[in-house]
C-alpha cells in the first residue's frame, strides 16, 4: 500500500536526518591546528607541572598575540607515546611534542619530524645547536640533521637518605666524600652492605640504559665503540663491573625499582627511610618535599674506582615540530622561545623539576639552594651523555637490552653471558 | 551484508492485508504482500546490521589480515606470512601471558561460580535479602578502574590485609603486588570479588524459578537440605550454571582493566600479564600492530576451543527441563 | 522469561518463601541456617569492607599514611584530598561526558536492538536465520580482537579523539540486546500484533504502537545493562580518547593515578570515592529495578 511505502521513506528520512544532527552535535575532541596563527602542543606531566606549563603558554601569548598557543596534556608518561603515535597515524597530531628519549630514535626513524637545523641556525632563533650540551641530543641527530632538541635534563644522580644511612651506622657522608675526591666504589658498596645488614634496602635503580650503561661508564668500561657496535662483552672491565652489579641485584641489596608494585613502590620506600640510596633525577625534589623532610636527603654522583667524576647517563626529552604542521613558523617561534634560556629558566624555577639543557640558565638550579650539593646536578650534566645513537635509533631495541639486564639481576644469567646476549641483539638490529 | 532493497514504487494491491503471515491465503495476495514485509525486515535489523558489518566484521576481518602483516602506524606495511604466529607461538611473553590468562580463569571461574551459588541458596531462605543484595551488587555497579585502584591500596603489604594475614598466621606481611607468584592471585580475587554479586542476582532469579510443588514433593518424600539441594536444586540450577559459566570464562579470558590498573607493567616478573594485555603492549606500547594481531587472532582460538570445551561438557553435567527426571 | 516476569522477579517476593516446616528436623535447620547466617555476613562484610577502607582512608593526611599506615582511624580527618582531587582534574566535565554518552548510547541501542529483536522474531524474511546466527556467533569474537583495526577505522573517519567513535558504535552494535529483544517479543501474544496487521496498519505502526509499549519492562531491563556496560568500559577509551577533557570517570580515574600514585594514596582513594560514591548512590535509589534487570539478563539466556 501506498501508506506503508511512503513510512518507509520517512523512516529511512528521519534515520539519515538523526545522523546528520548526531553527526554534528557530537563533535568535539582535540587535534592539530588547522589553522597557521595556532600552535597545539603536547606533553605529559605532574599538575604543578602543567600548571607551570601554561602559564609560559599565557606568557607566550602576550609576547605573541598573533599565536594562540594550546595545551594538550597526556596525564601519564606510559600512555603519551602511543597516544602521540595515533594522532599521528590519523593526522590529528600536535604542531609541537615531546618525545621520551626511549622513543626518540623511532620517531626520528619514521620520518614525521620537521627537520630544524636551518631553522636553528637563523636569525630568528633563539637556540642555536651550539647552546645546548652536545652530549644530550642522542638520537635526536640523525646525519648531521636535527630533528628534536633537548628541552631539559635530568642526569641520574644518587639520592641518598641521611637517616637511613644513620640508622645502618655508616657515618661518612657520601658528597663530602665526592668533594675531597675519595667516592670510590669500594666505599659505596661498603655502604651498601652495611644497610642491607641493617635490613635496609641498599640502593633502587630504574631498569633503564641509564642505570647499566652509567654503571659500566663509571667503572671504567666501555660498551659501544665509537663505531656503534656494541663491544662489552669483549672487555675484561666491563664484564666485571656487570658481574658486581649483577651480584648485588641478585642478593637483594640493589632494587629494581620497576618491579615495586604499583602504589606502594620506589617513592614510598625512599621516602619512608627504608632505602639508602636512590638513582633518579632532579624531580626526586618534589617527591622529598611532598613528604616533608627534605632535609634528610642530599645528592651525589656515581662512584668510580678512584674517586673521581666520570661519565655517566643523563635523561632527556625531546621537543620536536610536527612535519606536517599547517603552522610552521608560529610552530618554530614557539619552539624556539620554550627552548631558549630565557624559556628554560622560566619553566624550571621555583623548585623545578629538571636540570636545564641550554647554556646560560645554570643559576635555576642553584637558587633555592636545594639539595645541599644541587651543583653536582650541574657537574653530571657537563660532562654526561644520552643513550648511544646505534641504541637509541632501532625501536624497542633500548628497552630488550633492558630486559636481558633484568635476567641478569635476577639470576637467571650471569654477567659474561648477559653481555654476550646483548652484543648478539644489538649486531642482529642493527646490522640491517 | 544486504540493506535496505527498497523499491519505492509500491505495487497496487487489495485494500485488505491478509491478517497473518502464517494464514493460509490466496498465494498472489500473500506474495506482494509478503515482499513488502521482508522489506521491513530488513529495514528494521538495517541499523544493527550495518553497525556489525562495519564496527565488527570489518574490524575482524582486517585483524586477520594485519596479522599477516608487520606495521608500525608510521613507516609502511610489509607482508611477513606466518612470520608473526610463528615468532608469537615461540615469544615467551606470549606464552607467559597465555598460561596466566588461563590460569586467572581456570581459578576465578570456578571459585566464582561455586561461591555465588552457595550464597544464592543462603539467601533464598532470608526474608529480608535486599541488604544483601544491594552489599554483594555494589562492587558489580562500580567500575573495574575504581575497584582495581582500591584494591591497589588494599594489597600494600603495609596494609589491613597483610598486616592482618601475618597476625593471624604467624608469618610475614604478603607482599600482594610485589611477590610473582601472589600476584596473580590478587587479580584473581579482585575478579571474583567484583563478579560474585552479579552471579549471585542471577541464580538466585533461577532459584526462585523453581516451581515450589517440586520442593514440597522432594520433602514429603523425606528429602533433607543436602539431599534437596544436590537433587533438585543444583539440576534444575544447572542450564543457568551453564550459561553463566560460558559468559563468566570468556570474560575471564578478557582480563585487562583489573591487570592494568592494579599492577604496573604486568606485575612483577610478568606475572599478571595476559593475553588482552599483551595484545594492548604490542600495539601501542610497542607499536607492533602485526603481532597484536596475530596474539588477538591466537586469542580467538582460544575462546573458541574453551567454549567447545564447555559446550561438550554440556551434555554430561547440565539438564534439562525436558530430560527425563 | 517473559517482559512481565521482570517486575516482580526478584526482590520482594515473600510468596516465594519457603514455608518452614514444623516438625522434623528443625534443631538441625535451625544450626545449619546459624551456619549460613554467619556465613552470609563474613562475605557481606568482605563485599563492603574495601569500600570503606577507601572513605577512611581518603580522609588521612600524607604524614599519617606515611609514618603511622597500619592506624585504622583518621587522626586528624582531613578533606584536603577531596578538594585537591576535586581540583586537579575534571571531574564534573568527566560525569558530564560519561553521562551524556550513556544516555545516546542507551536510546540508540533500544531503538535498534528493539527494531531488530523484532525483525528476528515476528517477520519473515530471506536470511533471516542465518543472519541471527551470525549475530550470536559474532558475540564470541572478543571485543580486543577488532581494537587496532577498530581504531585505524576511527582514524579514517576522523572520530579518534571524539565521542562520536565511542557513541556511534555503541548505538549499532549490540548482538546481545537483540537476542534479548528478540527473547521478549517472542513472549508476547500473537494475537497482539495480528489484530493490528488485520486493521491495516503496517510493520512499523505496529511496531510502535503495539510492540513497543509492552516491551516496556524489557526496554528498561535493556537500559540499565547498556548503561551499566556503556559508563564503565575502559579499553575502547583508552585508545581512543586522547583530551584530558573528553575523558569519561573511569578514564579520567586511571589518568589520576598516572599522576599521583606515587606516595599520597588518600589522595588517590579520595579520586576513587568522587568516581564511585555517586554511582552507588544512584545504585542503591534504583537497586530493585536494577536487580530485576540484571536477573533477566542471565535468565534471558536460556
Amino acid at each position: 500500500m501506498p501508506r506503508a511505502n511512503s513510512k518507509m521513506r520517512r523512516l529511512l528520512a528521519v534515520g539519515a536526518a538523526s545522523a546528520v544532527m548526531i553527526g554534528l552535535a557530537a563533535c568535539s575532541g582535540g587535534g592539530g591546528a588547522s589553522d597557521e596563527h595556532t600552535v597545539v602542543w603536547s606533553t605529559w606531566g605532574t599538575p604543578e607541572e602543567l600548571t607551570r606549563f601554561e602559564e609560559f603558554n599565557d606568557e607566550f601569548m602576550k609576547r605573541h598575540p598573533d599565536i594562540t598557543v594550546e595545551l594538550q596534556p597526556v596525564a601519564s608518561y606510559s600512555d603519551y607515546h602511543s597516544k602521540l603515535l595515533a594522532q599521528l597515524t590519523s593526522n590529528t597530531a600536535p604542531d609541537v611534542f615531546y618525545i621520551g628519549d626511549d622513543k626518540i630514535g623511532q620517531f626520528v626513524d619514521a620520518k614525521v619530524l620537521a627537520p630544524l637545523t636551518k631553522l636553528m641556525e637563523s636569525d630568528a632563533s633563539q637556540t642555536h645547536p651550539d647552546d645546548f650540551f652536545p652530549g644530550l641530543f642522542g638520537a635526536a641527530e640523525q646525519d648531521g640533521e636535527i630533528f628534536a632538541a633537548p628541552n631539559d635534563s635530568n642526569p641520574d644522580v644518587l639520592w641518598y637518605d641521611k637517616q637511613a644511612l644513620a640508622a645502618a651506622g655508616i657515618t661518612e657522608d657520601p658528597a663530602a666524600l665526592a668533594e675531597d675526591g675519595e667516592w670510590t666504589t669500594d666505599k659505596y658498596l661498603e655502604m651498601n652492605d652495611k644497610l642491607a645488614a641493617a635490613g635496609l634496602t641498599g640502593s633502587m635503580f630504574w631498569n633503564y640504559w641509564a642505570t647499566h650503561y652509567s654503571w659500566i661508564s663509571s667503572q671504567g668500561g666501555t660498551a659501544y665503540d665509537d663505531s656503534g657496535a656494541f663491544v662489552g662483552n669483549d672487555d675484561a672491565t666491563t664484564v666485571d663491573a656487570v658481574d658486581t652489579l649483577g651480584r648485588y641485584f641478585q642478593d637483594g641489596t640493589f632494587v629494581v625499582a620497576d618491579s615495586m608494585p604499583e602504589g606502594a613502590g620506589a617513592d614510598s620506600v625512599f621516602v619512608t627511610h627504608k632505602a639508602g640510596f636512590f638513582s633518579q633525577g632532579r624531580y626526586t625534589i618534589g617527591t622529598v618535599e611532598s613528604a616533608g623532610e627534605q632535609d634528610s636527603y642530599d645528592i651525589v654522583r656515581w662512584p668510580t674506582p678512584d674517586g673521581q667524576a666520570a661519565p655517566t647517563g643523563v635523561a632527556t626529552s625531546y621537543l620536536a615540530i610536527n612535519g606536517k604542521t599547517k603552522a610552521k613558523d608560529a610552530a618554530f617561534t614557539f619552539w624556539t622561545e620554550f627552548l631558549s634560556a630565557e624559556g628554560q629558566v622560566f619553566r624550571l624555577q621555583g623548585g623545578g623539576n629538571a636540570v636545564p639543557s641550554i647554556k646560560g640558565a645554570d643559576e635555576v638550579v642553584l637558587e633555592d639552594g636545594y639539595p645541599a650539593h644541587a651543583q653536582t646536578f650541574l657537574d653530571m650534566r657537563d660532562i654526561g651523555f644520552e643513550d648511544y645513537a646505534a641504541e637509541a635509533v632501532v625501536p624497542g631495541l633500548s628497552t630488550d637490552v633492558s630486559d636481558l639486564f633484568l635476567k641478569l639481576y635476577e639470576g637467571k644469567a650471569d654477567a659474561q653471558g648477559t653481555l654476550d646476549a646483548v652484543a648478539g641483539l644489538v649486531a642482529d638490529k642493527t646490522g640491517e | 551484508m544486504t540493506v535496505i532493497t527498497g523499491d519505492a514504487t509500491a505495487t497496487p494491491v487489495a485494500s485488505v492485508a491478509p491478517p497473518a503471515p502464517s494464514a493460509p491465503g490466496g498465494l498472489r495476495r500473500e506474495s506482494a504482500w509478503r515482499r513488502r514485509d521482508r522489506r521491513w525486515g530488513y529495514v528494521f535489523i538495517g541499523p544493527q546490521v550495518i553497525g556489525m558489518a562495519l564496527f565488527v566484521l570489518l574490524p575482524f576481518v582486517a585483524s586477520l589480515v594485519l596479522a599477516f602483516a608487520s606495521w608500525d602506524g608510521l613507516t609502511e606495511l610489509t607482508w611477513v606470512g606466518f612470520e608473526n604466529f610463528t615468532a608469537q607461538m615461540q615469544d615467551e611473553l606470549l606464552l607467559r601471558s597465555i598460561g596466566n590468562t588461563l590460569l586467572i580463569a581456570l581459578i576465578t571461574v570456578p571459585i566464582g561460580l561455586g561461591l555465588a551459588v552457595v550464597i544464592a541458596v543462603a539467601l533464598e531462605k532470608l526474608k529480608t535479602r535486599t541488604l544483601y543484595l544491594i552489599l554483594f551488587f555494589a562492587p558489580v555497579v562500580t567500575s573495574t578502574v575504581a575497584v582495581a585502584m582500591i584494591w591497589q591500596q588494599m594489597f600494600r603489604v603495609d596494609g589491613v590485609l597483610s598486616e592482618t594475614i601475618a597476625k593471624v598466621f604467624g608469618i610475614a606481611p604478603p607482599d600482594w603486588l610485589g611477590d610473582p607468584s601472589l600476584a596473580l592471585l590478587a587479580v584473581c580475587i579482585v575478579s571474583i570479588w567484583s563478579s560474585l554479586g552479579l552471579n549471585v542476582i542471577i541464580f538466585l532469579a533461577g532459584l526462585q524459578n523453581i516451581s515450589p510443588s517440586v520442593i514440597e514433593a522432594a520433602r514429603i518424600d523425606g528429602a533433607g537440605a543436602w539431599r534437596l539441594f544436590r537433587s533438585i536444586r543444583m539440576p534444575l540450577l544447572s542450564p543457568i550454571i551453564f550459561f553463566s559459566s560460558i559468559v563468566a570464562f570468556i570474560s575471564s579470558l578478557q582480563t585487562f582493566d583489573t591487570v592494568f590498573v592494579l599492577t604496573a607493567d604486568a606485575g612483577p616478573d610478568n606475572a599478571t600479564r595476559t593475553i588482552v594485555y599483551h595484545i594492548y603492549d604490542l600495539g601501542f606500547g610497542r607499536f607492533e600492530f602485526g603481532p597484536a594481531s596475530a596474539a588477538s587472532v591466537i586469542l580467538l582460538v582460544l575462546t573458541l576451543v574453551i567454549t567447545a570445551i564447555q559446550f561438550g561438557a554440556q551434555k554430561k553435567f547440565v539438564h534439562y527441563e525436558d530430560d527425563a527426571a | 522469561m517473559t517482559a512481565a516476569d521482570i517486575e516482580t522477579t526478584l526482590v520482594g517476593r515473600p510468596d516465594l518463601e519457603r514455608p518452614s516446616s514444623p516438625r522434623a528436623g528443625v534443631a538441625r535447620r535451625r544450626a545449619g541456617s546459624t551456619a549460613l547466617h554467619v556465613g552470609l555476613v563474613v562475605a557481606g562484610i568482605a563485599m563492603v569492607f574495601p569500600f570503606a577502607w577507601m572513605l577512611i582512608t581518603s580522609f588521612k593526611t600524607l604524614p599519617q599514611l606515611l609514618q603511622d599506615p597500619r592506624s585504622f582511624w583518621p587522626a586528624p580527618w582531613t578533606i584536603d584530598n577531596y578538594v585537591e582531587a576535586w581540583n586537579a582534574v575534571p571531574f564534573g566535565q568527566a560525569y558530564l561526558n560519561s553521562i551524556y554518552i550513556c544516555v545516546l548510547a542507551v536510546a540508540g541501542t533500544l531503538l535498534t536492538a528493539s527494531m531488530a529483536g523484532y525483525a528476528f522474531a515476528r517477520i519473515r524474511f530471506r536470511g533471516s536465520r542465518v543472519i541471527f546466527i551470525v549475530f550470536l556467533a559474532t558475540q564470541m569474537i572478543p571485543k580486543q580482537v577488532t581494537l587496532i583495526p577498530f581504531y585505524l577505522l576511527m582514524a579514517q573517519f576522523g572520530w579518534v579523539d571524539s565521542h562520536l567513535s565511542l557513541i556511534v558504535p555503541a548505538m549499532l552494535v549490540n548482538p546481545f540486546a537483540v537476542f534479548l529483544m528478540r527473547q521478549f517479543v517472542l513472549s508476547l501474544p500473537k494475537e497482539l500484533e495480528e489484530a493490528a496487521l488485520v486493521d491495516g496498519a503496517g510493520r512499523w505502526r505496529t511496531f510502535w504502537s503495539i510492540i513497543l509499549p509492552n516491551l516496556k519492562p524489557g526496554l528498561g531491563a535493556l537500559s540499565i545493562i547498556v548503561a551499566l556496560d556503556v559508563w564503565n568500559s575502559f579499553l575502547f577509551p583508552l585508545v581512543l580518547l586522547n583530551s584530558p577533557d573528553l575523558f569519561t570517570v573511569p578514564l579520567l580515574l586511571s589518568s589520576f593515578r598516572g599522576q599521583f600514585g606515587s606516595i599520597n594514596y588518600g589522595l588517590v582513594m579520595a579520586a576513587s570515592a568522587l568516581a564511585t560514591i555517586p554511582m552507588l548512590i544512584a545504585f542503591v535509589i534504583g537497586q530493585r529495578r536494577i536487580l530485576n534487570s540484571m536477573a533477566a539478563s542471565g535468565l534471558g539466556g536460556r
